[in-house]
């Protein structure tokens, strides 16, 4: 993004000690942070209140719904959480079209024909037969994540938008469409919470990588390390920028 | 020191005390029965039913339903019990008769009922009073252990309703999976895992009065669902031309068979929202879920699988 801050440099490099201090390469804004917080907090709340109903003959069902506090809670939790979630949505959506001001397509996280050739080479690469495939600032995996997430937003959103005001619904749309709705909500509910903590959670968390998790989430920044094992075309990249600015710096002296 | 002769006499005395106190329940329970009922000595199952009975807390008798002199001595098998208007066991199609005496209302709701004119017209096994509310327990409607409890409405129907034999051999066409889609429903979800805000049964097909659908006075009549659903404790504000006949409010996976309809003239009026030309959505979406799921998951999880096993020097550390 023009105008952001690829850099943040540790107080070190500050300290005259003529040593160069670590440096971090910035991941995500702040506002991406927190997004991203309202995310986990909403969705973990949603998947605790949801997963009982989408399964009531499972017999920790009852058991997290008396941990909840009964029912009528559980209900509570689900549709406040839920709204949270839609706020969530729309301010994201919002956001990313109107306040940010890098333009639209021109932004990193649109699939692109070397995704497809990337997701290819690293299954590959998996089996042994090829290099690993470098990754720019997003690699396919994240893209992945992202875009799936978006898809599951809009149908989690929509279809309990459906549920939660089923009357108001159904003088737009036939009864039918709230029985699909609830099909498409807990069917795509599942299929994104299996998404989130098995493969998700093995990518940020588990994996030994960046076991016990990588800390971009809180802190968004990422190490050089990292940068050069998870990124290389983006490190290169900013590394070329740097190197173009600090000749013009020179040229100009 | 102690005698032998002390040691017995305390031990007796002990035993005595014992007897003494298993046998106090006994004396009073037999002495209640014959108390307020001469029937207990015969019909002492029933009888004991009928102490749970809410008609026998306001202080009814037996004689206040099946006629006859409770007041007869009852050591005997007495002609004078079975005296006056001794009616015995009612027959089906005469219970509410023996209801209405004190419960008019109710009983004039349950002539227009459907159970009732399947009574009429010949079928004595279509529910009456006592298939609901219990024969000599009956329990005020309050009472949560009552058959005809909001809550416990759905297991009461059932008994008939889901009994494919009954339903089949006498009332040809009467669906016996009405439990079955219930359960399906987010009502039964909430009321099974103990909110019991919401409907059942009897709250949207009517108790006394319950009504066939294809009755335009049913409170289940396609047109009346707006009212039904809309009431005060329910979902008020339902618009009325809200779409809501138009789809299946006893749903199940099993309905939607994924068998592609072309004719959708002989379909249920229910069922046609559902389609989306020949495909059954509801079926397709589940199907596309499935299929969607495994594969997303199946692929990721593969992949995991493949990364945790490089760990282990399968190949090569990227």
């Amino acid at each position: 993004m023009p105008g952001q801050k690829l850099l943040e440099v540790s107080d070190s490099e500050l300290r005259g000690d003529n040593t160069m201090g670590e440096v971090f390469f910035k991941r995500f804004t702040f506002n991406q942070l927190l997004e991203h917080w309202v995310m986990i907090g909403t969705f973990m709340l949603l998947v605790i209140s949801g997963m009982p109903l989408k399964f009531p003959d499972a017999w920790w069902s009852p058991v997290i719904i008396n941990l909840l506090g009964g029912f009528e809670m559980r209900t509570l939790i689900h549709h406040t959480a839920g709204t949270g979630m839609v706020l969530l949505g729309i301010y994201h959506v919002g956001y990313h079209i109107f306040v940010d001001k890098e333009p639209l397509l021109e932004r990193k996280v649109w699939p692109t024909l070397t995704d497809v050739k990337d997701f290819w080479q690293t299954i590959l690469f998996y089996v042994g037969k090829a290099e690993h495939p470098k990754f720019g600032r997003y690699s396919w995996k994240e893209k992945f994540d992202y875009w799936g997430a978006f898809w599951g937003m809009v149908m989690l959103c929509v279809t309990g938008l459906i549920m939660l005001f089923p009357f108001v619904a159904m003088e737009y749309i036939p009864y039918a469409y709230v029985h699909l709705s609830t099909i498409i909500h807990t069917d795509e509910a599942l299929l994104a919470t299996l998404f989130i903590f098995i493969v998700h959670w093995w990518n940020v968390h588990y994996s030994p990588e960046v076991f016990p998790m990588s800390k971009a989430w809180i802190t968004g920044n990422l190490s050089e390390e990292q940068m050069k094992h998870e990124h290389p075309l983006e490190y290169e990249e900013i590394m070329r920028q740097m190197n173009e600015k600090s000749e013009k710096i020179t040229f100009n002296r | 020191m102690l005698s032998p002769g002390k040691n017995l006499y305390l031990l007796l005395k002990n035993k005595f005390v014992l007897i003494l106190i298993l046998l106090i329940p006994l004396f009073t329970s037999v002495g209640y029965a014959q108390e307020d009922i001469s029937c207990y000595h015969c019909h002492t199952k029933v009888v004991s039913e009928f102490r749970n009975n809410i008609h026998y807390q306001k202080g009814f008798t037996c004689a206040d339903c099946h006629g006859g002199n409770d007041q007869a001595n009852s050591s005997v098998i007495s002609y004078s019990v079975m005296s006056g208007n001794f009616i015995g066991r009612p027959s089906r199609n005469n219970i509410t008769n023996v209801c209405s005496k004190c419960h008019p209302q109710e009983a004039k709701d349950y002539k227009t009922s459907i159970h009732w004119a399947q009574i009429q017209k010949g079928h004595p096994e279509a529910a009456t009073c006592t298939d609901c509310h219990g024969v000599h327990e009956i329990r005020a409607i309050s009472d949560p252990n009552s058959s005809s409890n909001h809550q416990n409405s759905p297991a009461t129907c059932a008994k008939c309703h889901s009994n494919k034999e009954m339903m089949s051999a006498w009332y040809y066409g009467i669906k016996t999976d009405r439990f079955d889609t219930y359960k399906e429903s987010f009502h039964w979800r909430a009321l099974s895992k103990g909110y019991t805000l919401v409907a059942t049964c009897s709250d949207c097909h009517g108790n006394h009065n319950t009504k066939s659908t294809t009755d335009p006075d049913s409170s289940t009549y396609p047109e009346n669902l707006p009212k039904t659903c809309g009431k005060t404790n329910c979902h008020p504000g339902v618009n009325f031309d809200a779409k809501i006949a138009s789809g299946l409010v006893h749903d199940k996976e099993s309905l939607h068979t994924g068998e592609l309809v072309f004719n959708k003239t002989s379909l249920e009026p229910q069922m046609k929202d559902y389609f989306f030309g020949p495909f059954d959505l509801a079926y397709w979406i589940a199907i596309f879920f499935k299929v969607l799921t495994t594969g997303v998951i199946g692929i990721f999880a593969g992949m995991v699988i493949l990364d945790f096993l490089s760990r282990l020097k399968v190949h090569k550390r990227w």
